[in-house]
Protein backbone atom coordinates (compact mmCIF):
# COMPACT_ATOMS: atom_id res chain seq x y z
CA UNK A 1 0.00 0.00 0.00
CA UNK A 2 1.19 3.33 -1.08
CA UNK A 3 2.25 5.66 2.22
CA UNK A 4 -1.47 8.17 2.94
CA UNK A 5 -0.37 12.16 2.61
CA UNK A 6 -2.18 14.87 3.97
CA UNK A 7 -5.42 15.70 2.42
CA UNK A 8 -5.19 19.06 1.62
CA UNK A 9 -8.64 20.07 3.47
CA UNK A 10 -9.24 23.82 5.00
CA UNK A 11 -11.29 23.51 7.58
CA UNK A 12 -14.13 26.31 6.09
CA UNK A 13 -14.48 23.73 3.36
CA UNK A 14 -15.68 21.43 6.11
CA UNK A 15 -19.90 21.81 6.46
CA UNK A 16 -20.85 19.26 8.67
CA UNK A 17 -25.28 19.68 8.27
CA UNK A 18 -25.99 20.35 4.82
CA UNK A 19 -29.73 19.69 3.41
CA UNK A 20 -30.04 19.59 -0.42
CA UNK A 21 -32.39 18.93 -2.85
CA UNK A 22 -31.22 16.78 -4.85
CA UNK A 23 -28.01 15.52 -6.09
CA UNK A 24 -27.05 17.92 -8.48
CA UNK A 25 -28.07 20.53 -5.50
CA UNK A 26 -25.35 18.32 -3.33
CA UNK A 27 -22.19 18.75 -6.14
CA UNK A 28 -23.32 22.61 -6.61
CA UNK A 29 -23.21 22.97 -2.40
CA UNK A 30 -19.00 21.20 -3.04
CA UNK A 31 -18.13 23.39 -5.92
CA UNK A 32 -19.13 26.48 -3.72
CA UNK A 33 -17.26 25.09 -0.82
CA UNK A 34 -14.30 24.73 -3.27
CA UNK A 35 -14.83 28.33 -4.71
CA UNK A 36 -14.62 29.92 -1.02
CA UNK A 37 -11.57 28.29 -0.52
CA UNK A 38 -10.00 29.96 -3.56
CA UNK A 39 -9.11 26.15 -5.09
CA UNK A 40 -11.24 27.03 -7.95
CA UNK A 41 -12.90 28.98 -10.41
CA UNK A 42 -17.07 28.96 -10.89
CA UNK A 43 -16.44 27.34 -14.20
CA UNK A 44 -15.27 24.07 -12.68
CA UNK A 45 -18.69 23.53 -10.74
CA UNK A 46 -20.55 22.70 -14.29
CA UNK A 47 -17.42 20.22 -15.03
CA UNK A 48 -18.37 18.39 -11.85
CA UNK A 49 -22.16 18.26 -12.87
CA UNK A 50 -21.19 17.03 -15.98
CA UNK A 51 -18.90 14.71 -14.86
CA UNK A 52 -21.55 12.94 -12.32
CA UNK A 53 -23.99 12.81 -15.66
CA UNK A 54 -21.05 10.22 -17.24
CA UNK A 55 -19.95 8.21 -14.85
CA UNK A 56 -20.82 8.48 -11.43
CA UNK A 57 -18.48 8.86 -8.39
CA UNK A 58 -20.53 7.01 -5.77
CA UNK A 59 -18.29 4.89 -4.40
CA UNK A 60 -20.27 3.17 -1.34
CA UNK A 61 -20.14 3.81 2.70
CA UNK A 62 -22.69 6.09 1.88
CA UNK A 63 -19.90 8.39 0.06
CA UNK A 64 -19.98 10.06 -2.83
CA UNK A 65 -16.76 11.93 -4.40
CA UNK A 66 -17.86 14.25 -6.91
CA UNK A 67 -15.01 16.06 -9.12
CA UNK A 68 -14.49 17.92 -12.38
CA UNK A 69 -13.83 16.46 -15.58
CA UNK A 70 -10.43 17.23 -17.55
CA UNK A 71 -12.08 20.22 -19.42
CA UNK A 72 -12.40 21.53 -15.77
CA UNK A 73 -8.80 21.38 -15.05
CA UNK A 74 -8.14 24.92 -16.57
CA UNK A 75 -10.20 26.29 -13.57
CA UNK A 76 -8.16 25.02 -11.00
CA UNK A 77 -6.11 26.86 -8.73
CA UNK A 78 -4.84 24.05 -6.00
CA UNK A 79 -5.07 20.88 -5.27
CA UNK A 80 -8.26 20.63 -2.32
CA UNK A 81 -10.84 18.63 -0.98
CA UNK A 82 -13.90 19.66 0.89
CA UNK A 83 -16.17 17.52 3.16
CA UNK A 84 -20.04 18.42 2.78
CA UNK A 85 -22.45 16.33 5.03
CA UNK A 86 -26.10 15.65 4.08
CA UNK A 87 -27.14 14.20 7.59
CA UNK A 88 -30.70 13.52 5.80
CA UNK A 89 -29.08 11.89 3.05
CA UNK A 90 -29.12 12.51 -0.54
CA UNK A 91 -30.43 10.27 -3.37
CA UNK A 92 -27.66 9.50 -5.84
CA UNK A 93 -29.00 7.36 -8.71
CA UNK A 94 -30.59 4.71 -6.21
CA UNK A 95 -27.33 4.94 -3.46
CA UNK A 96 -28.58 7.03 -0.24
CA UNK A 97 -25.45 9.79 0.36
CA UNK A 98 -24.85 11.57 3.85
CA UNK A 99 -21.01 12.46 2.97
CA UNK A 100 -19.71 14.37 -0.41
CA UNK A 101 -16.19 15.11 -0.64
CA UNK A 102 -15.34 17.23 -3.63
CA UNK A 103 -12.16 17.30 -5.16
CA UNK A 104 -10.00 19.83 -7.25
CA UNK A 105 -7.02 18.68 -8.40
CA UNK A 106 -4.82 20.09 -11.22
CA UNK A 107 -3.55 17.16 -13.50
CA UNK A 108 -3.87 13.88 -12.42
CA UNK A 109 -3.62 15.09 -8.80
CA UNK A 110 -7.24 13.57 -8.34
CA UNK A 111 -6.06 10.16 -9.07
CA UNK A 112 -3.62 10.07 -5.70
CA UNK A 113 -6.40 12.14 -3.79
CA UNK A 114 -8.95 9.27 -4.69
CA UNK A 115 -6.47 6.51 -3.94
CA UNK A 116 -5.97 8.22 -0.57
CA UNK A 117 -9.63 9.32 0.26
CA UNK A 118 -10.35 5.20 -0.57
CA UNK A 119 -7.88 4.13 1.81
CA UNK A 120 -9.19 6.31 4.52
CA UNK A 121 -12.74 4.40 3.36
CA UNK A 122 -12.19 1.03 3.38
CA UNK A 123 -11.72 1.04 7.30
CA UNK A 124 -15.10 0.56 8.22
CA UNK A 125 -14.72 2.39 11.63
CA UNK A 126 -12.84 5.71 9.70
CA UNK A 127 -16.10 6.00 7.03
CA UNK A 128 -18.03 5.80 9.93
CA UNK A 129 -15.96 8.36 11.86
CA UNK A 130 -16.40 10.29 8.80
CA UNK A 131 -20.33 10.06 8.50
CA UNK A 132 -20.33 10.78 12.41
CA UNK A 133 -17.83 12.93 13.79
CA UNK A 134 -19.34 15.58 16.26
CA UNK A 135 -16.88 18.20 14.76
CA UNK A 136 -14.83 19.70 12.31
CA UNK A 137 -12.04 19.15 14.14
CA UNK A 138 -12.84 15.13 14.01
CA UNK A 139 -13.19 15.41 10.65
CA UNK A 140 -9.59 16.99 9.74
CA UNK A 141 -8.06 14.56 12.30
CA UNK A 142 -9.39 11.22 9.99
CA UNK A 143 -8.02 12.47 6.73
CA UNK A 144 -4.93 14.72 7.86
CA UNK A 145 -3.61 11.95 10.53
CA UNK A 146 -0.57 13.37 12.32
CA UNK A 147 2.22 11.30 12.74
CA UNK A 148 1.72 9.50 9.64
CA UNK A 149 4.09 10.71 7.26
CA UNK A 150 4.12 10.29 3.60
CA UNK A 151 8.05 9.21 2.41
CA UNK A 152 6.91 10.70 -1.09
CA UNK B 1 -7.71 -21.12 -10.20
CA UNK B 2 -7.43 -19.18 -12.96
CA UNK B 3 -5.10 -15.91 -13.42
CA UNK B 4 -4.43 -13.38 -15.87
CA UNK B 5 -1.33 -11.05 -15.76
CA UNK B 6 -1.67 -8.07 -17.90
CA UNK B 7 -0.65 -4.99 -18.31
CA UNK B 8 -2.71 -1.81 -17.88
CA UNK B 9 -3.29 0.44 -21.33
CA UNK B 10 -5.79 3.15 -20.15
CA UNK B 11 -4.30 6.55 -19.86
CA UNK B 12 -5.97 6.75 -16.71
CA UNK B 13 -4.69 3.56 -14.97
CA UNK B 14 -6.97 1.59 -13.23
CA UNK B 15 -9.57 4.98 -12.23
CA UNK B 16 -12.91 6.55 -13.95
CA UNK B 17 -14.26 4.56 -16.29
CA UNK B 18 -11.77 1.42 -16.67
CA UNK B 19 -12.08 1.08 -12.73
CA UNK B 20 -16.08 1.37 -13.16
CA UNK B 21 -16.52 -1.03 -15.76
CA UNK B 22 -13.95 -3.26 -13.96
CA UNK B 23 -15.51 -3.77 -10.56
CA UNK B 24 -19.10 -3.23 -12.19
CA UNK B 25 -18.26 -6.73 -14.31
CA UNK B 26 -16.15 -8.20 -11.19
CA UNK B 27 -19.58 -7.84 -9.00
CA UNK B 28 -21.88 -9.55 -11.58
CA UNK B 29 -20.28 -12.92 -10.70
CA UNK B 30 -21.35 -15.02 -8.43
CA UNK B 31 -17.88 -15.81 -7.59
CA UNK B 32 -15.08 -14.26 -5.29
CA UNK B 33 -12.49 -12.89 -7.88
CA UNK B 34 -9.19 -10.02 -7.08
CA UNK B 35 -6.52 -7.77 -8.19
CA UNK B 36 -3.68 -7.10 -7.17
CA UNK B 37 -0.22 -5.58 -8.27
CA UNK B 38 2.66 -7.95 -9.60
CA UNK B 39 4.08 -8.98 -6.18
CA UNK B 40 1.48 -7.16 -3.83
CA UNK B 41 -1.60 -8.28 -1.45
CA UNK B 42 -4.89 -9.15 -3.55
CA UNK B 43 -7.83 -7.26 -3.08
CA UNK B 44 -11.29 -7.76 -3.87
CA UNK B 45 -12.24 -6.79 -7.25
CA UNK B 46 -15.68 -6.22 -6.67
CA UNK B 47 -15.54 -3.27 -4.60
CA UNK B 48 -14.43 0.65 -6.14
CA UNK B 49 -12.93 1.58 -2.97
CA UNK B 50 -10.37 -1.49 -3.22
CA UNK B 51 -9.48 -1.14 -6.39
CA UNK B 52 -9.11 3.34 -6.68
CA UNK B 53 -7.23 2.73 -3.11
CA UNK B 54 -4.67 0.03 -5.01
CA UNK B 55 -3.85 2.84 -7.52
CA UNK B 56 -2.55 1.01 -10.29
CA UNK B 57 -1.33 3.33 -13.18
CA UNK B 58 -0.73 3.38 -16.80
CA UNK B 59 2.23 0.97 -17.67
CA UNK B 60 1.69 -1.40 -14.24
CA UNK B 61 0.97 -4.56 -14.41
CA UNK B 62 -1.85 -6.80 -12.31
CA UNK B 63 -2.90 -9.95 -11.51
CA UNK B 64 -6.72 -10.91 -11.32
CA UNK B 65 -7.37 -14.32 -10.05
CA UNK B 66 -10.60 -16.55 -9.63
CA UNK B 67 -11.69 -19.51 -8.78
CA UNK B 68 -14.93 -21.35 -9.10
CA UNK B 69 -17.68 -21.87 -12.07
CA UNK B 70 -16.93 -19.82 -14.52
CA UNK B 71 -13.55 -18.57 -13.12
CA UNK B 72 -11.15 -18.97 -16.19
CA UNK B 73 -14.34 -17.02 -18.54
CA UNK B 74 -14.25 -14.11 -15.98
CA UNK B 75 -10.73 -13.72 -15.64
CA UNK B 76 -10.48 -13.77 -19.42
CA UNK B 77 -12.94 -11.14 -19.29
CA UNK B 78 -11.54 -8.53 -16.47
CA UNK B 79 -8.28 -9.21 -18.13
CA UNK B 80 -9.92 -7.67 -21.08
CA UNK B 81 -11.14 -4.84 -19.98
CA UNK B 82 -7.78 -4.40 -17.79
CA UNK B 83 -5.50 -4.26 -20.62
CA UNK B 84 -7.98 -2.18 -22.61
CA UNK B 85 -6.11 1.12 -24.19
Amino acid sequence: MPDTAALPLDPRAVLLDAVAADRDDAIRQCGRALLNVGAIEEPYIETMIERERSLSTYVGEEVAIPHGTVLGKDTVHHDAICVVRFPAGVDWDGNRVTVCVGIAAKGDGHVRLLSELAQILLAPDRARALRESADTAGVLRLLQPIGEDSEE
Amino acid sequence: MAERRVTVQAEVGLHARPAATFVQTAAKAGIDVTLAKVGGQPVNAKSILSVLALDVRQGENVVISAEGDGAEELVETLAAIASAP
